[in-house]
């Protein structure tokens, strides 16, 4: 938290408080700052209700659940019955593939969209660019998995329709075990493969262009300017965000994958959320679920810290 | 953007072959991006006797007709939707926008007691989410579910806005405030008439944040109400489009005896269905891309 303003303000300043013995410090501080605190009491009660109540009642992933309160305190018990099941071994296992892949085939196609727009010399026709490929990011997860269900029908799809045009037969994408998983990817490429960029050239604006100019006088062509000013200009923004993007491996996006998911291909793309999903509020499971929505947070907690001080260290930025 | 290696010398051939490939692979992009959402327009605007075999490579609709679009928002259960997403994200953006601004107009004093202490409370529940389940069980303790609030009032201010709201705020100058807090204005007053005047394009990229973020929800209604007749357009949506329940939309006579809405080809019924749900967000996509850009800006590295 870097404060901004160093000096600090009068009332603060231990030797500016008048010598008053009646009143203590904290009484002159909370006389100037008691109308503020009353400003942040509903965001405040915000936070503690829908934040800290939930992370009180966490203790659930102890208990057994009982119809008639209170619950039962079983210590670890919720635990080693999930760790029994195989499923939560599969559904640990699909998270970190889909995350896995996406660090691979998702990424970077960002990086490449900036580098690719940077090098467009009209403003009019970037601008227009941009205003189409950002479009998607702003659209919910239930509109996207609408238009690829669309896109993809076996029957009338346009994926479908081209790759007919190269004599391919027809592939069901949304039911195919095999296929799905790339779906994800693709639809995670088209709703933010454009809006992510937009970070990436930012920074890339941030390069001094004094670099260009002397590269242009020693002859340079466009490849080894983008190879040895622009990626290397960039690289601390790529650090940063695959570090962040680390932390949150084990979340994979449930909005996105609970909206993609059916019968046929559940057992391929079901997450940790999913799973979390399923088990307590279809199954009403309670206690299991949140076990093992425990066991995620606490995993997750420890990645995300980690990244954030890596990410620190090695490029000055973090979450915050 | 960067115009620093516009003035160069003359193209050669090859240099000017991969302008064009440069170039070309972009506007594909474009084309990937906006042909899908072109396609659906086209399906719905097509005269429904035609739309059996309608190619998803099509953008132009076969034949002219507004059925569609009026079936469906002649639909009570879709007005029903359109009426409570427009409801529950109205008083979504107003409670978050307000709540955010409040907030953040306390956490950027640099004076405030148990500031770092506010900071850290906030930033704990970025990194720690105890998932859904407690959540769950604390709606039914406050015994909102299957209320409006619930969707309403659940996790109303939001981490990062906040803290983009606090940097900004911060940058607001220290001497204007302090000015006026010598001519005697309260703290009330100087958020007032002096914070929000100042900040109004912040506070505008955080209303425009809220207001896509609650539009686009559906997991929380989904979980939260039971009652058909309280769900957003997106539920609604999401029940028709992925989860595949035709009856709730045609109505089960219609669509077993294939009369009145029952004989519009589901495809274009959904077509129409998806566009509705993205119709307000292309009213403000101008706005989003005004504020938005500067808004992810601020906050850095999240969006």
């Amino acid at each position: 938290m870097a404060q901004t303003h160093p000096e600090p303000i009068a009332a603060t300043v231990p030797g500016n408080v008048p010598a008053n013995p009646g009143i203590s410090r904290w009484g002159v501080a909370w006389r100037k700052w008691w109308p503020y605190y009353a400003m942040m009491s509903p965001g405040i009660l915000f936070f503690l209700i829908w934040h800290y109540v939930p992370i009180w009642q966490v203790q659930m992933a102890f208990e057994q659940v009982r119809i008639i309160p209170p619950n039962l305190w079983v210590g670890l018990k919720n635990f080693q019955q999930l760790f029994a099941s195989p499923v939560f071994y599969q559904v640990i296992l699909n998270t970190l593939i889909i995350s896995a892949m996406k660090l691979l085939f998702v990424f970077p196609v960002p990086i490449i969209v900036a580098l690719l727009l940077n090098e467009v010399r009209s403003g009019t026709l970037r601008k227009w660019i941009q205003s189409a490929i950002y479009l998607p990011h702003f659209l919910s997860w239930v509109v996207i998995a609408g238009v690829f269900i669309a896109l993809l029908s076996p029957s009338d799809g346009a994926v479908n329709q081209l790759t007919q045009w190269f004599g391919f037969g027809p592939v069901n994408y949304m039911t195919n075990t095999g296929t799905i998983r790339w779906v994800l990817m693709a639809s995670e490429n088209w709703r933010s493969a454009g809006w992510d960029s937009l970070l990436y050239l930012a920074a890339i604006i941030a390069i001094d262009p004094a670099l260009y100019d002397a590269a242009d006088i020693d002859g340079a062509n466009r490849w080894q300017k983008i190879r040895h000013i622009t990626i290397p200009g960039i690289t601390p923004t790529i650090a940063t965000l695959f570090i962040l993007n680390m932390g949150m491996f084990l979340s994979a996006d449930l909005n996105q994958i609970i909206n993609m998911q059916n019968d046929v291909n559940a057992s391929t793309i079901d997450i940790i959320d999913t799973y979390v999903y399923r088990l307590g509020l279809q199954t009403g499971e309670y206690a299991l679920a949140t076990a093992a929505g425990l066991f995620k947070a606490v995993l997750g907690m420890a990645l995300v810290l980690i990244s954030h001080l890596v990410s620190k260290r090695l490029t000055g930025k973090g979450l915050w | 953007m960067t115009e620093a290696h516009a003035m160069r010398p003359a193209r050669t051939p090859l240099e000017r072959m991969e302008y064009l490939l440069i170039v070309s692979s972009l506007l594909l992009m474009v084309v990937v991006t906006v042909q899908p959402l072109l396609n659906l327009l086209a399906l719905s605007l097509s005269d429904p006797s035609k739309v059996a075999g309608f190619s998803g490579l099509s953008i132009l609709p076969d034949g002219f007709s507004p059925d569609v679009w009026l079936l469906l928002l002649q639909h009570p259960y879709v007005q029903r939707g359109i009426l409570n997403s427009v409801f529950m994200t109205t008083a979504s953006v107003i409670l978050g926008t307000l709540g955010t601004a409040l907030m953040a107009w306390g956490m950027s004093r640099p004076g405030l007691p148990l500031r770092r202490t506010l900071f850290i409370f906030v930033l704990v529940t970025i990194v720690f989410e105890p998932g859904i389940i407690p959540d769950y069980f604390l709606m039914k303790q406050l015994g909102l579910l299957n209320s409006y609030w619930s969707v309403i009032l659940f996790k109303a201010v939001n981490a990062w806005y906040l803290i983009i709201l606090v940097r900004f705020f911060e940058e607001i100058p220290q001497e204007l405030i302090e000015a006026a807090e010598i001519d005697g204005a309260n703290p009330f007053q100087i958020f007032w008439r002096i914070v929000l005047p100042l900040a109004r394009p912040a506070l505008a990229t955080i209303a425009l944040f809220y207001l896509v973020f609650h539009w686009n929800e559906f997991f929380h209604p989904m979980i939260y109400l039971n009652d058909q007749s309280k769900w957003p357009l997106q539920v609604v949506l999401r029940q028709f489009v992925i989860g595949g329940d035709k009856v709730a939309i045609v109505g089960a006579d219609n669509a077993n005896n294939n009369i009145g809405i029952g004989q519009i080809n589901i495809r274009a019924l959904k077509a129409g269905m998806i566009l509705i749900t993205i119709l307000p967000i292309l009213a403000v996509y101008p706005l989003i891309l005004r504020f938005f850009t500067r808004g992810t800006m601020m906050g850095a590295v999240k969006g």
